[in-house]
């Protein structure tokens, strides 16, 4: 389970003549991972495509541009196709008739759009001529004059030319526009004087004598208003068509993809002039299977050999040549364990020698999350929205968060009720029980006009004493607390969380001396792993003496001597742990790496704190919001208690418009913090595992275990027999 | 604050300021780093997603400097 499946090397060799009918049969044994042949001097060439291989990424090209054409893309939801329709379609010619009729659309929507493109500008043209009030037959025909008609940025209309006749207009939002008729020989010291204000020509539109622009631009609208209706036309047949061929160019697709990935295996592969040679990574359980599915398939055309199976010494792979010096890693995992698979590829794929950390990942993470939020207020919301997520989606990576998010919300349900003992930020029990058996509430609670609300104060009824009792109580001078309060035993949190730390960290690190171990041996580990190991229990004795005579405050003995001396031999302890580990380290690793890692050992198990800091920064939220909204909102009266003390307990007989402000309010800002918590929770719990945990022993920049396989998901195989062609052995 | 005898106990006061202060002056440095880092990642990220990971873990290093505040300032208040 930790480790990546074993894999073993095997040497496939066949006649070249049934190249195509091998290739079949590798996809179809379903676990071979090419290795690529390089050219070397063993007189061996890479393959060539198949001979069909060109004329189908020929088609493949053609569908998918037809694809693009029609707005066809991966999400639209189409129907499954059968292989063999598909097939059939495909060699009876129908992609080039469907792209034909595919094309002819298009075009014809295409014409419309540059039609309407043009008219448009036609049409702009003639509003700004329009403004100078002129037959569009006068601006041209004339042999000796030159015409200047443009739009201008300044304002034209005090412009004199001379020899020349201006006709201009100028709006403040509009700018100008202006027609010079000049002679031709003083049509350059016109065209200077316009440059000053800004002139830019516009191509006047030719039309019968007498047309005025108006008139023309009635003709331009109209023009327009029949082209879109044709274009809306063009549409609505290309939508037909795209409905009409939508599963049959999504099923060819899949189809063509897989035709040319098949085509290409043989560039992939050594050939001689008759052979054909492949090396490929098998797991090793699978060894005879492939070779008897090979075989079977093949019969006496092909030649199976098994080489090696690969250990975990690097030494071994070091020894191995270039190409086969890196080995894939297939992750071994349970059903479960597997969908965490996308958390540790957001870092890297493990390497083959290597722990895959999935499975510490799939324990800590929701376990972090679940201490950091710790309320079943906010747990039930996410484990509904972790079940849901998995029963509708099927991609890998949304269905690992929605599983994180279950495991994560049962976790959080779990230290909610048995922990903290909260619902939304509130705890259940705000009081305690005295030695005569009277009830007294806290001093923060509410109903002594403290802040804390609390869900017995809100029902005005005390939970059953069996139900206090599930959850650890805390003997303070006031009377005792059931459910570990966020914002009141805080050392308690901290001290948890730094412990959590501790043996997060140790299960790192020894994963690390293990890695070390199978790629080297034992003695490797111990100068690799072995002395941080023993520094970092060292450091954790140190501090912990430390702390104890810190807190112990002093005297001739600094504190040592607390505890009858416990604390001086741990002390002791320590520094002698420090002092062997860090001289393995240095013999190992060299002094600086050592002596270095020290104090990296207190930031790393620190850096754990913030279990308890986000807790306590969600229940300070909570705290506050509560108490506006319950607390402040709320109507509320004073009464005396059975104990004879004056409290304060919601009017149930007050106005209703305050209860409904309140609880919406309530329910708003339960919102925000229920959405931090994916955040602030999810995102500090992952970083635990990668920052503190992987970086322990992951090394990572493992190739993945990729063999020849068809995935099909638009197209099926709708006969049995052809069915058992994909099955893996 | 507490008035007695004439002498104002400025003692929590001084506790809350110094843990504000252990925790803010920590942020603005962490804050400073992550900044250079951060904008670094994404990049990183847009022209290849499958450094996320990677990115992150560069990304969120400094963190630990805060965290470092944290402790102290929640030392402050609650435990000394």
């Amino acid at each position: 389970m930790l480790l990546p499946e074993s894999m073993s090397r095997i040497v496939v060799a066949g006649t070249k003549s049934r190249m195509e009918d091998a290739i079949d049969a590798f996809y179809s044994v379903g676990s071979l991972h090419v290795i690529d042949h390089t050219t070397g001097d063993d007189g061996l060439s890479i393959g060539s495509p198949t001979p069909s291989t060109s004329k189908a990424s020929e088609r493949l090209l053609k569908v998918r541009a037809m694809e693009k054409e029609l707005g066809i893309t991966n999400k639209t939801s189409t129907a499954d196709v059968a292989v063999e329709d598909v097939r059939k379609q495909i060699s009876a010619g129908d992609v080039e008739s469907v792209e034909r009729e595919v094309l002819e659309a298009v075009d014809a929507r295409n014409d419309l759009t540059q039609k309407i493109t043009e008219l448009n500008a036609r049409k702009q043209n003639l509003e700004t001529l329009e403004r100078l009030s002129l037959p569009l037959d006068l601006y041209s025909g004339y042999n000796s004059l030159a015409v200047l008609v443009g739009t201008t940025v300044a304002d034209p209309t005090a412009l004199s030319i001379e020899g020349a006749e201006v006709f201009a207009d100028y709006r403040k939002k509009k700018g100008g526009v202006v027609a010079v008729f000049v002679r031709k020989e003083s049509a350059d010291n016109a065209a200077a004087a316009l440059a000053d204000y800004g002139f830019a020509e516009i191509q006047v539109p030719q039309g019968p004598k007498g047309l005025t622009p108006a008139e023309a631009l009635k003709k331009v609208d109209a023009d327009i208003a029949a082209a879109t209706e044709r274009l809306e036309a063009a549409n609505t047949s290309l939508d037909a068509l795209r409905s009409k061929h939508m599963s049959f160019l999504k099923g060819t697709d899949e189809e063509l993809a897989i035709e040319v990935e098949k085509g290409s295996v043989p560039l992939r592969v050594a050939v001689s002039r008759y052979s054909y040679v492949m090396d490929a990574w098998v797991p090793t359980a699978k060894v005879d299977a492939v070779k008897a599915g090979l075989e079977q398939k093949l019969g006496d055309d092909v030649y199976v050999e098994f080489q090696e199976t690969r250990g975990r010494k690097l030494a071994d792979s070091e020894a191995a040549e270039p190409r086969f010096s890196k080995v894939p890693t297939r992750q071994k995992n349970g059903k479960i364990v597997s969908e965490f698979e996308y958390a540790t590829s957001l870092v890297s794929i493990p390497r083959y020698q290597e722990i895959d950390p999935t499975v510490l990942i799939a324990i800590f993470l929701p376990l972090f999350f679940g201490y950091m939020v710790g309320d079943l207020g906010y747990a039930i919301p996410f484990i509904i929205l972790g079940a849901y997520g998995l029963k509708k989606t099927r991609h890998k990576d949304w269905r690992s968060i929605a599983l994180a998010l279950f495991f994560g919300g049962i976790w959080a349900a779990i230290f909610g009720l048995f922990f903290y003992g909260e619902f939304l930020g509130m705890h259940f029990i705000g009081g305690h029980y005295d030695d005569v058996g009277a009830w007294h509430w806290h001093e923060d609670s509410v109903a002594l006009g403290g802040t804390s609300v609390t869900w017995d104060w809100i029902f005005g009824q005390q939970f059953p004493e069996w139900f206090a009792n599930m959850m650890p109580s805390f003997d303070h001078a006031a009377g005792t607390h059931h459910g570990v309060g966020k914002l009141v035993e805080v050392g308690f949190l901290l001290k948890l969380a730094v412990y959590i730390g501790i043996v997060h960290l140790a299960i790192g690190y020894l994963c690390g001396f293990y890695n070390h171990m199978i790629q080297e041996n034992g003695r490797g580990a111990f100068f690799a792993k072995g002395g941080l190991i023993i520094s970092f229990f060292g450091m954790i004795a140190f501090c912990y003496a430390l702390t104890n005579a810190m807190m112990a405050s002093g005297g001739a003995d600094w504190g040592l001597l607390t505890d009858g001396g416990t604390t001086c031999v741990v002390f002791i302890l320590s520094i002698i742990l420090l002092a062997i580990g860090t001289g393995i380290g240095i013999k190992g690793e060299g002094a600086m790496g050592a002596i270095m890692a020290l104090p990296e050992f207190l930031g790393q198990i620190l850096s754990y704190t913030r279990l308890a800091a986000i807790a306590m920064s969600k229940a300070g939220m909570a705290l506050a919001f509560n108490y506006i909204c319950i607390g402040m909102i709320l109507p509320t009266m004073a009464v005396i208690d059975a104990a004879g003390d004056t409290i304060t307990v919601l009017d149930p007989t007050a106005n209703i418009a305050f209860t409904i402000i309140g609880i919406l309010l309530l329910a708003f800002l339960h919102l925000v913090i229920w959405t931090l918590a994916i955040l602030s929770g999810g995102l500090h719990a992952l970083r635990l595992q990668f920052v503190e945990l992987m970086t322990r022993f992951f090394d990572g920049n493992g190739i993945a275990f990729s063999p020849l396989r068809e995935i099909r998901k638009k197209t099926f195989f709708s006969s049995k027999n052809a069915n058992i062609d994909t099955q893996e052995v | 604050m507490v008035v007695t005898e004439g002498v104002a106990d400025v003692t929590n006061g001084l506790i809350a300021i110094g843990a504000g202060l252990a925790v803010g002056l920590a942020g603005v440095g962490t804050g400073m780093a992550e900044k250079d880092i951060g904008a670094a990642a994404i990049g990183a990220i847009t022209e290849d997603s499958s450094l996320f990971g990677r990115s992150m873990i560069f990304m969120v290093l400094p963190e630990t400097v805060v965290i470092f505040g944290l402790v102290i300032a929640i030392m402050a208040i609650f435990v000394m």
